[in-house]
């Protein structure tokens, strides 16, 4: 299991999505952690709390995994980055057929476009 | 494996897990280009809530979520999410519970 910083694992991570476009499966979890071991956390609620929370991310591409940990500074940013990466991979996926197909067939005065099934604009 | 319908169930129930039992919740998330899908799991080790999709407009609601459940994760189960907004709210709300860092 190799520990990287947010910026590089990223950069592992988006490799890992285009390495597993033909076949194979990217996995990728979060998980609340204090990175510290039991003894080390009943020490400090003993001395005083302020217990530092982190929050703990793997990814994994079934042979290979890479983790960072994200506190609560960085991970406005990290979740920016990480966003961006799913939305540029995630291209498989299937957009609303239905919708499409129904707008094309009643809509025909009210001219739509199509590929905005999203984001579902009125017009009167 | 208990698999969800509505995202919006899907969404609420594993917030309250998460605050339920924030140490042992975790979130995890599969992808597979070949097929075209995405399969989402919230378990906190006794219960298992999973989401399952092909659908493009699913995996802008799950960057939704992924925002949510990193802000509670890093934050901590006391944070104020109310979806985005609720993260400017966090900058200026300090926690009550005073756990790591105070902003």
């Amino acid at each position: 299991m190799v520990l990287l910083q947010p910026d590089p694992f990223l950069n592992e991570l988006t490799s890992m999505f285009e390495h597993s476009t033909e076949k194979g499966s990217v996995w990728v979890t979060l998980k609340r952690s204090s990175l510290k071991s039991k003894v080390q956390r009943n020490k400090m609620k003993t001395a005083g709390e302020p217990l530092d929370y982190r929050c703990l991310i793997r990814a994994t591409n079934g042979k290979k995994t890479i983790s960072t940990s994200v506190g609560a500074k960085d991970h406005q940013k990290f979740q920016a980055s990480y966003a961006t990466i799913l939305k540029a991979h995630m291209t498989a996926l299937k957009k609303r057929e239905r919708k499409d197909k129904k707008k094309a067939a009643d809509a025909t005065t009210n001219k739509k476009d199509g590929e905005s099934s999203k984001k579902r604009p009125k017009k009167v | 494996m208990v698999y969800i319908t509505s995202w919006d169930e899907f969404v609420e129930r594993s917030v309250q897990l998460f605050r339920a039992d924030p140490d042992s919740t975790r979130y995890a998330m599969k992808y597979r280009h070949s097929e075209g899908k995405l399969v989402l799991k919230v378990t906190d080790n006794i219960q298992c809530l999973k989401f399952k999709t092909d659908q493009t407009q699913d995996a802008k609601k799950m960057e939704k979520l992924n925002n949510i459940f990193f802000t509670l994760m890093a934050r901590g189960p006391d944070a104020d999410i109310s979806e985005v907004t609720g993260k400017e709210q966090m900058e200026t709300q300090a926690t009550k519970r005073g756990r790591g860092r105070k902003q």
